[in-house]
Parts: structure tokens; C-alpha cells; sequence
């Protein structure tokens, strides 16, 4: 038995620390402290495979990579095909446009993942340009300036202040559903409002205030459920009177 | 309702319980400088072997399950919950009773040299309780260790844990349709001015338990009944060396709390709060009283109100309110602030001090060979009352424990002049 300098108590003779404090115990560890620390990086490279000893931007780079390709060659083959069949490009250009913009996302979420602000507006500007281009295709009747952008606007402006509290909540659990549904209520509501101005030139809202109503009672349960009961499922021992 | 309905078994995973009648009023209360966490302490012989001791906890913890709970908030009330989480052996170096944070057990065991302590939240269980649990952590040690432990003491099967072990006492014993008791005008507080921040300091006093059971019994009187007496004795002595016209002078009423061991009157094995307490008074109006006087009328008012049918008085009135529905149907946050107000109109003010006695400690021979003595320090004082004593015994050791928030030293020296006055021979130590 050796005493511990620090704390006093009495530990294993060959001991390198004080199990009580933590304490290193110098006659024992002087030349045991090594062997132990390299021991211990040896068991934890040893549980890694190589997938695992990439960083989070290498997999996602591996991904970029891999979804480039896919896209890349389906819209030369879809491309193809149209050209083929109808000895122009037609119909080829929705799936070509589609797909170019889904990889300027992936890109986007691949090397922009630090300024999620930047992130978010180039991916919105990205969908804006594909209304654009789909309102080129289909004869430039406007309908993306008064319906399709301020949807979209819309969408991601719910979507990020979504990701925005799923971040900023410390428990996921109820409250995830609780967010989420209520986004969807409020996205309900914007959907129906500019709807009804762009076909009757007036604001009003019918069912989405329906949906917003049912989803905030749900919302709220759910809240209460995760913020108040959490653990305590069991409903007698949380109203115990 | 019935305790056991509100409660299930500590075998049956993730039990629960509800707060005792005496736990319900700590959790409104506690902060972080009164915190309602008591030590004991066990200072023994040789230096602590951290692995056997270590060895010893777990299987102790395993005899009672139920120690190992976390406090939560229910909508009505708040209850205890099974967490699975060990009791922490740890190095006794922050300041002692400290609260216990959030989501944590109420119990945690500070080991130092030859000090092994076991400090508890209140809410889990009172002195007697934890001394149980002590007890057997010191007894498995021993066991660890290498001495022959008594069969009686052979705690390996968790079948014989009893429900009474974990019941609330003060419900089984409490009797409906008794009057209440009626309030008591408030008391004189000791006048010294606080420490400031972490401010709880211990004082120990340690003298030999023949000297003090001699004079004790020469007077016809337990040692409990002689240091309350000693207890209110020194008040009436700072009392009148007060400056006439002190604002503390106005209260003339010196009363000194007494816990009672409720297991010894009823038969409750339980290990959760089960005391009431007994409050001597003098009452300074009367004039100046001798020694001999106080501890004659200590004796006879604790005689008195110890008596069974008093203490059911005492029971019904503080499980009664508990039980009336209107009560009950509150929701937690007001009840909180009603208890908190309730605490220091009716309970701290009434009383000048508080001397609890944990009584001589019995351990079996091979493991008290290990033990010079144990220390019992209460709970850090309130701001009205400054200053409290624990008082335990062991083999020839008596150990008096002042908790003291205050900067002055006055009330213990005077205490231990008093003691060394009738021939006790009293050394001390103390951590500020």
C-alpha cells in the first residue's frame, strides 16, 4: 500500500494514479505514463476503418463527387435520347435544367457547410433561376415573379428558421415535431395567401387556417409533453396529488 | 392517499416515490447557501484504502436501492426518481454541504486521509437514516478489509429489503381529528453579523464521553437535556451582555430545537425522514435563570413533550395540512412560495438555536477497532439562526460539531469555557 500525496488515502502498491483524485503518482508512472497513452491510441485506431478516419469534408466530397457523376450522365443520356428521338432538344431540357441545379446545391452544401447564410441564399437564387428558366421554356407568361418566387421565398425562409431552432434546441425529441409542424402550418398559410392574390387579387385565407389551428394545439402538446414530462411518462407519478 | 399507492418498489426498475412529510418543505427552501445537507464523518485510525472502500460502497448502495434517487418536479409535487447512477466516492476538497445540483443523487461520499464522510440532502432522509447507511458502508469495509463480519450484518440479499424501510412514517402513524398545535411567539436570535460568500464554517469539539455522561448523570439528566442546557445557558449569557437598547433584546423567549428520533417511540424501520423535535424554552421575561434551574425545567419539558400522544399532535398537525385536498391541488410553484414564507415565519423564528444528537454510535467490535470518532455537523444555518450543533458519540469519544456562518467565535468558546469549567477536558479544530 502507498499514500496518495495529495488526498491521503491508501492505494494499490503499484498503482500510477490515485483512484480517488486522480492524482499521479510519480515513482510508479514515471515510465509507465507513456505506455499507457500509446496503448490507448492503439485500441482506439485499431476500432476506426478507413471510411471512419475521414473527416466530415472528405465524406461529403465523396458524396459531391459521386452525385456529380450521376447527374452529369444522366443529363447527357436524357439529352441523347431527346435528340435522338425527336432530332431536337425538347423535353430534355426540364430533367438537363433539374439537374444542373440539384448539383450546384450539392456543391453548395459541400464547400459552403461553414457560411450557412451564403449557403442558403445562393441555393435560393439557384431556384429562382430555374423558375426563370422553366417560365423561358413555357413562354414567359410571369407566373415565377408572382407565385413561384415568393413561394420559394417563403419555403426557405420557414425551412431556415427551422434549422435554425433544431440547432439551437439542446433536447431533440417532441419539440423537433412541435417545430416542424408548426413551419408547416405557417408555410400553409403563405402558400394560400399568395395563391388566392395571384388568381383573385385578394388576400384570403380558408383552409390553411384550419391547418394552422390544428397544428398549433398539436404543437403545444407535444411541447408540454417534451419540456414538462420529458422522463415522466408515467402520467400518475408526474400529477401525484 | 396511501403511501402505498404513491410509491413502488426500489426492485422494480424505475421506481419513484413521494417527498416524506418532513422532506416536502427542503426543496422550496434550498439555495445555495442553506442547503439541507448533513455530514457525518468517520475519522478513522489509518489512512483510507480507496479500493476496498470503493468495493464497500457498492455493495452497501446495493442494500439500499432506494437512497439512489434524483429530486423532480411534478405538477402538485415534487418526488423522487430511480437514477441510475453510482454514489460518488470523491476527494474531500470543495467545502463541505454543499448543495446538490439538478439531476443528481442526494448523496455523495467525500473521502480524505483517515476521513471517510457520507453527506445527504435532507429531503432523502434524516440523521438517523443516513447513519444506518453509513453504518453499513463501514462495516462492508471492514469486511473488505479482512475482519469477520457478524452474521447479522451480512447484507448480500436484496430480498430483505422490507417496504417499511421506504414508507413515509409520518403517515402511517398519524392519527386524523387531533387538534393542531397552537403557534409560538418568536424567539431571540443570535446578534453577530454574517460571513460573507461560502460561508458556512465547522468547529469540532472533541472531549471523552465518561467525563461528559459523569456530570450529566450527577445532575439526573442525559447528555442531551445537559448541552441544551449548556445550549440555552450561554444564549442567556450573550443575550444579557447585549447593549440595552439591541433590537435583538426585544424577543425574550430562548428556545433551542431538539430533534427526536421518531423510531425509538414508534416502531418504523423506516430509513427515510422519521423526527420531530422537542423546543426547551426559557423565557427571559421571568428573570435571570441559574444553571440548575434551566437544566431542571430542560428536563421536564422534554419529558413532556415527548410524550407519545403529544408527539401525535405534533404528527397530525404537520401530515394533516399535507392531506387536506384544497392543499394538495396547488400547483408546485405557489406551493413554493408559501412553504418558503411559512419556513421562516413559523419555523426559524421560533427557535434561538439547534443541538441535534445522533446518540452513541454502535458498531460491531471489528469495525470499530477502525474508528477513533464520528462527527455529525448539521446543515448550514439560515441567516436567523447562525449557529447550529451536532453532537455524536463513539467508543470513549464525544464530538460536538458547530456549524457557524457568523465571523464571531464567541458562542463556541464560551460553550467549550462552560465545558472545561466543570473539569471536561475539550480540545477542537475548525476549518476557517
Amino acid at each position: 500500500m502507498v499514500q496518495c500525496p495529495n488526498c491521503g488515502v491508501e492505494v494499490e502498491e503499484n498503482a500510477n494514479f490515485c483512484s480517488l483524485c486522480g492524482e499521479l503518482l510519480l515513482e510508479n508512472a514515471a515510465d509507465s505514463a507513456a505506455i499507457i497513452k500509446s496503448g490507448k491510441l492503439r485500441r482506439q485506431e485499431k476500432l476506426l476503418t478507413d471510411y471512419q478516419k475521414l473527416t466530415g469534408f472528405q465524406k461529403r466530397k465523396i458524396f459531391w463527387q459521386i452525385s456529380a457523376l450521376i447527374l452529369i450522365s444522366g443529363i447527357i443520356i436524357t439529352s441523347l435520347i431527346d435528340f435522338i428521338g425527336n432530332q431536337n432538344i425538347t423535353w430534355s431540357k426540364y430533367p438537363a435544367t433539374i439537374s444542373l441545379v440539384l448539383f450546384i446545391n450539392f456543391t453548395l452544401n459541400t464547400f459552403l457547410r461553414q457560411k450557412i447564410i451564403l449557403m442558403v441564399i445562393l441555393s435560393f437564387l439557384s431556384v429562382t433561376g430555374l423558375f426563370r428558366l422553366f417560365d423561358i421554356y413555357a413562354g414567359n407568361t410571369g407566373w415565377e415573379i408572382k407565385l413561384g418566387i415568393p413561394i420559394i421565398f417563403a419555403a426557405y425562409l420557414t425551412v431556415f428558421t427551422l434549422i435554425f431552432l433544431v440547432r439551437k434546441a439542446k433536447q431533440k425529441g417532441l419539440n423537433i415535431i412541435a417545430f416542424s409542424l408548426t413551419a408547416a402550418g405557417l408555410l400553409c398559410i403563405c402558400v394560400e395567401g399568395m395563391i388566392s392574390v395571384y388568381f383573385q387579387s385578394s388576400v384570403y385565407f380558408g383552409w390553411s387556417l384550419i391547418v394552422m389551428v390544428s397544428v398549433t394545439f398539436i404543437s403545444i402538446l407535444l411541447l408540454y409533453i417534451h419540456y414538462r414530462l420529458k422522463k415522466a411518462t408515467d402520467l400518475k407519478r408526474f400529477f401525484h396529488i | 392517499m396511501d403511501t402505498e399507492i404513491k410509491n413502488t418498489a426500489p426492485n422494480s426498475g424505475k421506481f419513484w416515490f413521494a417527498l416524506d412529510n418532513a422532506a416536502k418543505i427542503y426543496p422550496a427552501i434550498i439555495n445555495e447557501n442553506v442547503t439541507a445537507v448533513f455530514r457525518l464523518t468517520a475519522r478513522l485510525k489509518q489512512p483510507v484504502k480507496i479500493k476496498p472502500f470503493r468495493k464497500a460502497v457498492l455493495q452497501a448502495e446495493k442494500r439500499f436501492p432506494f437512497f439512489r434517487v434524483q429530486l423532480k418536479e411534478g405538477f402538485f409535487w415534487y418526488y423522487l426518481e430511480y437514477l441510475s447512477k453510482h454514489i460518488s466516492v470523491e476527494p474531500d476538497d470543495k467545502p463541505p454541504c454543499r448543495k446538490f445540483p439538478k439531476g443528481s443523487l442526494l448523496i455523495r461520499i467525500p473521502v480524505e486521509g483517515n476521513n471517510i464522510s457520507i453527506e445527504c440532502s435532507h429531503i432523502l432522509t434524516d440523521g438517523s437514516g443516513a447513519l444506518e447507511f453509513f453504518k453499513t458502508i463501514l462495516i462492508a469495509y471492514s469486511g473488505e478489509c479482512g475482519t469477520e463480519i457478524p452474521s447479522e450484518y451480512h447484507f448480500n440479499e436484496p430480498t430483505a429489503i422490507l417496504a417499511e424501510e421506504y414508507e413515509d412514517a409520518y403517515n402511517r402513524f398519524f392519527k386524523a381529528e387531533i387538534p393542531p398545535m397552537v403557534k409560538r411567539s418568536k424567539a431571540f436570535h443570535l446578534p453577530f453579523s454574517l460571513r460573507p460568500s461560502s460561508r458556512f464554517s465547522r468547529l469540532n469539539a472533541m472531549m471523552p464521553l465518561e467525563q461528559m455522561k459523569e456530570i450529566s448523570h450527577a445532575k439526573g439528566v442525559s447528555i442531551t437535556v445537559y448541552l441544551t442546557s449548556v445550549y440555552l445557558f450561554i444564549l442567556q449569557e450573550i443575550y444579557e451582555s447585549l447593549n440595552a437598547f439591541s433590537n435583538h433584546k426585544k424577543r425574550k423567549k430562548l428556545r433551542v430545537q431538539v430533534p427526536v428520533n421518531l423510531r425509538n417511540i414508534f416502531p418504523s424501520k423506516t430509513m427515510r425522514n422519521f423526527s420531530l423535535f422537542v423546543m426547551p424554552e426559557i423565557d427571559l421575561r421571568l428573570g435571570h435563570y441559574e444553571f440548575d434551574e434551566i437544566i431542571k425545567s430542560v428536563y421536564h419539558q422534554t419529558k413532556l413533550e415527548t410524550d407519545e400522544k403529544l408527539i401525535h399532535k405534533n404528527i397530525s398537525r404537520n401530515v394533516g395540512s399535507e392531506r387536506k385536498l384544497f392543499i394538495r391541488g396547488i400547483p408546485l410553484f405557489l406551493k413554493g412560495l408559501i412553504l418558503r414564507m411559512k419556513y421562516y415565519s413559523l419555523g426559524t423564528s421560533q427557535y434561538s438555536g439547534v443541538l441535534t444528537n445522533l446518540g452513541k454510535i454502535d458498531l460491531p467490535d471489528e469495525t470499530g477497532k477502525l474508528i477513533n470518532y464520528f462527527i455529525m455537523t448539521p446543515p448550514p444555518p439560515n441567516k436567523m439562526l447562525k449557529i447550529s450543533c451536532g453532537v455524536a458519540g463513539f467508543g470513549d469519544n464525544l464530538v460536538l460539531s458547530f456549524g457557524n456562518i457568523t465571523q464571531s467565535l464567541e458562542f463556541e468558546k464560551k460553550f467549550m469555557q462552560f465545558l472545561r469549567d466543570q473539569n471536561i477536558s475539550v480540545e477542537w479544530e475548525t476549518n476557517r
